[in-house]
């Protein structure tokens, strides 16, 4: 049988340790009920020194020990003022938090809605000119191809030849712009407009009426002045559109 | 009708410095009681019990009012007299060490043989419980006195002390072995 410790004793005495089985073993050990018995004698017999009484006044006397060191609380009061100013403070910073999160959110919000008016607006700089210089461009070869087709004789070609070179070089600059701007309809007016002027450039001097009929023929100087109207019909909308789209700030 | 604990801690945290008087006068007794117990000195007990309550002032705005303002106290002058029992032992021990003469002691002890032998049995035993008492660090004594003579349950102890219950239960249990052992020749020559 294992015997209670004397630690299982102590937390029984004090009722620590409300076990039955304890108490069942007790019953049942003798050596175990003597070890509780002599425990048990020991604690009762401590007699520590009564303790001193105190009259109804002590409690008086104590307090009027103490009061004069001790200060009178308003601190309650300004535990309310340090709240409210924290509190204050708190609704300050959580009204800033939030219309600078508002105002952040709406420009995003603006810019997920119209993804054109920011491409646009990095654009604006330099599309609107490329716009009215390519305008002023084709209204330069739009008179040019006229004069060519109403030509009837080779001494007509010689006026506009010296003006074909001057667009030759300004069309080149155009066509790979637009091509680098991925409009692949200007690009290639741009591009049939420049072979034209290539042609008239090199046309050689006193051609006949025949040569001239043949420029017109397989350059197809209808069909390309045609296309030259319809670029240039599209060029007064981009630029109105741009300069909506940009809210101002078009040149 | 008697104003309750929580009412006047919040009439003294309002500004009536006087209200406090209604705490000490209503829980000084218990105090000075538990005091007493632990230190087992008169004058170490009034100490206890004034620096107790102006330590609870201090304090009274970190009281909680869910608390019982009593208990609250009670646990404040249980710390404070550990702490005197603390300060006390350590004088002691410098005292011991300053002129540590055993012949001294057994004067002292002398000094009671002009009393009746009866008496000088009781007063005897007596020395010998305190001795007792005296071999067990402030803790230990606590605990004991809180479980043994104040009937407080661990958990209490524990709160008291600041410490976990079963650092209370083992405190109490090392006082009880203490003790004994210090007390087993009066019970051989019983």
């Amino acid at each position: 049988m294992k015997h209670l410790t004397e630690e299982e004793l102590v937390e029984y005495y004090y009722k620590d340790a409300a076990s039955p089985g304890i108490e069942h073993h007790l019953r049942e050990c003798d050596a175990c009920a003597e070890a509780y018995t002599s425990l048990r004698q020991d604690l009762a017999s401590i007699k520590l020194p009564a303790v001193p009484t105190r009259d109804a006044s002590y409690g008086e006397q104590v307090w009027q020990s103490l009061r004069s060191s001790l200060p009178v609380y308003e601190k309650q009061k300004r535990r309310w003022l340090h709240i409210n100013l924290l509190q204050g403070l708190s609704y300050a910073a959580a009204c800033i938090v939030l219309i600078v999160a508002a105002f952040f959110a709406g420009r995003q919000w603006e810019h997920r809605q119209r993804p054109g008016v920011q491409s646009a607006a990095n654009n604006q700089p330099t599309q609107p000119i490329i716009l009215v210089v390519l305008g002023d461009h084709l209204d330069r070869s739009e008179r040019l191809l006229v004069e060519l087709n109403h030509a009837n004789d080779a001494g007509a070609v010689m006026p506009v030849k010296a003006e074909a070179q001057d667009l030759l070089s300004a069309n080149r600059l155009y066509r790979e712009s637009a091509a680098r701007a991925g409009d692949e309809q200007l690009s290639a007016a741009l591009d049939r407009l420049e072979r034209v002027l290539v042609e008239i450039v090199n046309e050689p001097e006193g051609s006949s009426p025949a040569q001239l009929a043949r420029l017109q023929k397989e350059m197809n100087t209808d069909g390309l002045l045609f296309e030259v109207r319809v670029l240039r019909s599209r060029i007064p909308d981009q630029q109105k559109r741009s300069v909506v789209r940009t809210k101002g700030v078009s040149i | 009708m008697e104003e309750n604990d929580h009412t006047i801690v919040r009439a003294v945290l309002a500004g009536d410095k006087e209200a406090y008087g209604g705490l000490v006068a209503r829980h000084s007794q218990s105090i000075f009681r538990v005091a007493f117990r632990i230190t087992g000195d008169e004058a170490d007990a009034d100490e206890v019990v004034q620096e107790a309550f102006l330590r609870g002032y201090q304090r009274l705005e970190s009281f909680e009012s869910r608390s019982q303002f009593g208990t609250w106290i009670y646990r404040i002058a249980v710390n404070c007299a550990l702490n005197m029992m603390t300060k006390r032992k350590i004088e002691a021990t410098h005292r011991i060490t300053e002129d540590a003469d055993p012949s001294r002691l057994q004067v002292q002890v002398a000094d009671s043989a002009a009393d009746p032998e009866r008496l000088l049995m009781s007063r005897e035993i007596e020395s010998m419980h305190q001795a007792a008492m005296q071999s067990l660090t402030a803790t230990e004594q606590t605990a004991f006195v809180l479980r043994h003579m104040e009937e407080r349950s661990t958990e209490e102890i524990a709160a008291a002390l600041n410490i976990a219950p079963n650092a209370a239960k083992q405190a109490v249990f090392r006082a009880v072995q203490k003790l004994r052992r210090s007390l087993a020749p009066l019970r051989a020559n019983a």
